[in-house]
């Protein structure tokens, strides 16, 4: 299946070096997706544990601590580094 | 279903000044006559008020919300002048504060404008937040959206959390004890970067987005953002909106919750 990948917030620019849709098994999952994206980080580069987590609109939480679920063909999946500039 | 609030002053009626200089955005698909009267009898509390709510500031001025505080220390320096529209060339140097109080005021001298020189303390911005009827948080750093989250989760105020970076804002919106509160979000603060990179013209749009959200709450038009994040991505145009959820641990709205800690760093 195929997951859209939405990268947004801080460091957004990040985005050009990034997949912007990730083929997976048909079971994988919300981890699954998010640790193939990690492995596509330039290198030395990692996601902060802050970043809100959310698949096809709805917020599963942060990275370190969110609702893990299964991902189906189309979903997209939007990793927001949290931004703070006032 | 609306959401206006209870006025926190009295419940003047509009004056015939008051209907003409508001007259465009009285009637449909804008503001009832009582929505506008609620602005009226309304207040707000924007901290701070530099490339998001200065602009967030100016809009609720000009939409006649009655009595607007804003906080903001420091004084001005040029590097601001390429968001901070309350500033201008004039007043670099100059306390804040005090200059974009003046500048809000010459823009409409129907409504009360008070500043405060500095960010507020945790005490302090639980007292200012019992004053007001919604707070927009428009801050440069987590902690102090934090505080003021938790001040507005323990005076029972709508908070509007207004943030960017570079050429992309969020909005959330927290409706307290009913929708998900920003530490909802960040359970831990994200890191903070000082020199934050910015565009003017994406901080004004997302502060005067922030404002539009605060009118139509103590107006009681349309349909609030509570309980949503608005992301807006100027670098590629686009948005998305995310429906959020609570934290069933929250220590700021979840069942543990405790009143908003006061500090004794200032008065
Ligand atoms: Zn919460």
């Amino acid at each position: 299946m195929n997951v859209r990948i939405v990268w947004a917030g801080r460091n957004y620019d990040l985005a050009a070096s990034l997949p912007d849709e990730l083929t997976l098994p048909e079971s994988a999952s919300v981890d699954d997706a998010l640790k193939m994206l990690s492995g596509c980080l330039p290198h030395n580069r990692r996601l902060p544990g802050t970043c809100l987590i959310a698949v096809s609109g709805t917020h599963l939480g942060c990275l370190q601590s969110h609702r893990n679920q299964p991902l189906k063909d189309g979903d997209e999946l939007l990793v927001l580094w949290p931004v703070a500039g006032g | 279903m609306t959401h206006a609030r209870k006025p926190s002053m009295s419940t003047a009626a509009l004056s015939p000044e008051e209907l003409t200089r508001y007259a465009r955005q009285i009637g449909p698909g804008v503001l009832s006559v009582a929505g506008q009267t609620r602005l009226k009898n309304s207040a707000a509390l924007v901290s701070r008020v530099g490339g998001m709510g200065g602009p967030a500031a100016l809009a609720l001025v000009m939409a006649g919300v009655g009595r607007l505080i804003i906080a903001h220390g420091g004084r001005l320096i040029a590097p601001d002048l390429n968001r901070q529209l309350l500033g201008s060339e004039r007043t670099i140097g100059q306390p804040r504060a005090a200059h974009f109080a003046d500048s809000l005021r010459s823009m409409n001298r129907l409504v009360t404008v008070e500043s405060i020189d500095h960010e507020p303390t945790d005490r302090e911005a639980l007292e200012l937040t019992r004053r007001v009827d919604v707070v927009l948080s428009c801050a440069p750093t987590f902690e102090e959206r934090l505080r003021l989250n938790s001040a507005a989760l323990a005076a029972g105020v709508p908070l509007i959390d207004a943030a960017q970076w570079g050429l992309t804002g969020t909005l959330v919106a927290v409706d307290p004890g009913r929708t998900a509160c920003l530490r909802c979000l960040y359970p831990q603060p994200p890191e903070f970067e000082e020199m934050f990179p910015v565009i003017g013209a994406i901080a004004m749009a997302t502060g005067a987005m922030a404002a539009l959200e605060a009118i139509k709450i103590l107006s009681g038009t349309g349909t609030p953002l509570f309980g949503r994040l608005w992301m807006i991505d100027g670098h590629r145009g686009l948005s998305r909106q995310l429906d959020l959820q609570r934290a069933a641990d929250c220590p700021c709205c979840g069942p543990s919750a405790r009143p908003a800690a006061t500090d004794s760093r200032r008065p």
